[in-house]
């Protein structure tokens, strides 16, 4: 979607107009979907707070005030509705985010593209790989190289500082370079 | 992590010229990285970080069924419809009246503020230092906006622009109503019907570079001048100086805009004109023969480190940063 339809249909749909409600709701349904997904691993719960989160959005279009980056908004208020259902879900009031989020955005090996430009691995080791790095690492490789999203608008949606995006994602290069690194050696030791 | 240089890895991530080279999409900038890196082979833990980065990890992605999307949809629309309240609400349920109090005040305040911004009838585009954009008025013309740079126009009529700074316009030709398109800076009006031409409002005077159709240029002193394309016509209000030449190579004027600048054989101090307008800096030149230097050549223009790494290697001085004034020497 170019970013002036894109405008043009949010600015449509603050106005009232259900087709562009619609409009909305098709494109960015299977993006927040799969991240909301990734956060609950609960399909159920997933397609609840994404149907009643659209929804809200509508009702409440009046307070939403300007919106400057619509994708950015999007997820960082669907991954808070979320995060607040699931708390409620498991009781977890007592906990903050992070250890709600921290079994999450485990990666599978369907979602993982078999042509690899960066990491010269088999899909199955640099799915062991990335599933070895922290949750917030997960999120953010996730974020970016999935969803599109740039570093400013993953600092919003994760609340963090743009620096710490950089530093995460840095992190999380150099440990996979280190391990794939370590890997090949080891493969060439083995044969 | 060793031998990695943080603040530079920072800029190369974001460098258009550095992501063309790491996609082979540009050979201009293939040439100039890998030359580069043979120049700097100190840096290529950074590099080999900065490409990592850039190309990521690939996903495959999880389609999900367009049935069920309108199934979803449809559901999403009946409730609305409904007007039913939603079963997970995002609000906790329980709050006090103060709470609904200053909830009440927050939607009388953001109503006022929507109802004042109805009334505000013009509309801003702004950049950044360094930053540039590319915007498309309501009336289909395209305008370029380098960085530090704003126009503004009445929301009724597109077609009617004030510009502080430097844009290049391609105004979109009404042929039916033949509706003239303006661009007003602090020295002068520019008239058009459907064109290609590059403004630009810094250090006090307004350059105008035409690069096809035909255009009017109304100054402040109130002479008209007619331009025809490959014209570059240049007017200060304060000086009432004008210049109106016929430029061989436009592209000391216009090629900013992919990203690069181009410099045909420009002085360094035009050089770092350029780039005070556009970052904000100011410069210091240590002696008068250093201002002289010639550079010719493209300098990526998106990243301030990787500009200062260019013009000091292509006109061999050395740029010393200290907060927001370059200090410019010789390199010996």
């Amino acid at each position: 979607m170019e970013i002036s339809t894109e405008k043009s249909l949010w600015y449509l749909f603050i106005e009232g107009d259900l087709n562009a409600f619609s409009s909305l709701f098709k494109h960015f349904y299977p993006m927040l979907y799969n991240y909301g997904l990734k956060i609950s691993g609960n399909t159920e719960l997933t397609e609840d707070s994404l149907q009643s989160f659209f929804v809200y959005l509508h009702e409440h279009r009046h307070t939403i005030g300007k919106v400057s980056n619509i994708k950015a908004y999007l997820f960082i208020s669907y991954r808070r509705n979320l995060l607040n259902n699931l708390k409620k879900e498991r009781k977890y009031t007592t906990y903050d985010d992070s250890s709600i989020l921290e079994s999450n955005f485990s990666l599978s090996i369907e979602e993982l593209s078999s042509k690899q430009e960066t990491f010269k691995l088999k899909s199955a080791i640099l799915l062991k790989l990335l599933n070895s790095l922290s949750a917030r690492e997960r999120e953010a490789i996730y974020l970016k190289y999935y969803s599109n999203l740039n570093t400013k608008e993953i600092a919003d949606v994760m609340d963090i500082t743009y620096q710490s995006v950089l530093n995460t994602l840095q992190k999380a290069f150099t440990k996979l370079r280190n391990k794939s690194e370590s890997r090949l050696i080891q493969n060439i030791i083995n044969t | 992590m060793k031998n990695i240089d943080q603040h530079f890895l920072e800029n190369l991530i974001e460098d258009q010229s550095f992501i063309n080279w790491i996609k082979k999409s540009n050979r201009n900038d293939i040439q100039y990285w890998n030359s580069w890196i043979s120049k700097n082979p100190e840096q290529i833990e950074t590099i080999e970080l900065a490409k990592s980065l850039v190309l990521g990890i690939r996903f495959k992605e999880t389609v999900i069924d367009e049935k069920k999307i309108d199934k979803e949809l449809q559901k999403a629309l009946s409730s609305i419809h409904l007007k039913s309240k939603p079963t997970l609400p995002i609000y906790k349920q329980k709050k006090s009246f103060i709470s609904y109090g200053i909830a009440a005040t927050i939607l009388i305040i953001i109503g006022l503020f929507l109802g004042l911004q109805q009334y505000n009838t013009t509309t801003v585009h702004k950049t950044a230092y360094g930053e540039i954009i590319n915007l498309t008025l309501p009336d289909g013309t395209s305008v370029v906006l380098n960085g530090n740079s704003t126009i503004s126009y009445d929301k009724e009529n597109s077609r009617d622009i004030k510009l502080i700074g430097e844009a290049y316009f391609k105004v979109k030709p009404i042929p039916s109503t033949k509706a003239k398109f303006w661009v007003t800076t602090n020295d002068l009006k520019v008239e058009v019907y459907g064109t290609h031409f590059h403004v630009n409002t810094r250090d006090e005077k307004t350059d105008v570079v035409l690069d096809e159709g035909s255009i009017h240029l109304v100054l402040d002193n109130g002479i008209t001048k007619k331009m025809i394309p490959g014209e570059f016509v240049s007017f200060s209000k304060n000086t009432e100086n004008i210049t109106h030449k016929k430029v061989n190579l436009q592209v000391p004027y216009s090629l900013w805009r992919d990203g690069t600048y181009i410099f045909n054989n420009l002085t360094l101090k035009e050089v770092m004109k350029n780039m005070e307008y556009t970052y904000g800096i100011s410069t210091n030149f240590k002696t008068k023969e250093l201002e002289k230097k010639l550079i010719s050549g493209g300098i990526p223009n998106k990243n301030l480190k990787i500009c200062l790494a260019a013009i000091e290697k292509s006109a061999n001085v050395k740029i010393i940063q200290t907060n927001n004034t370059l200090t410019i020497i010789n390199n010996n």
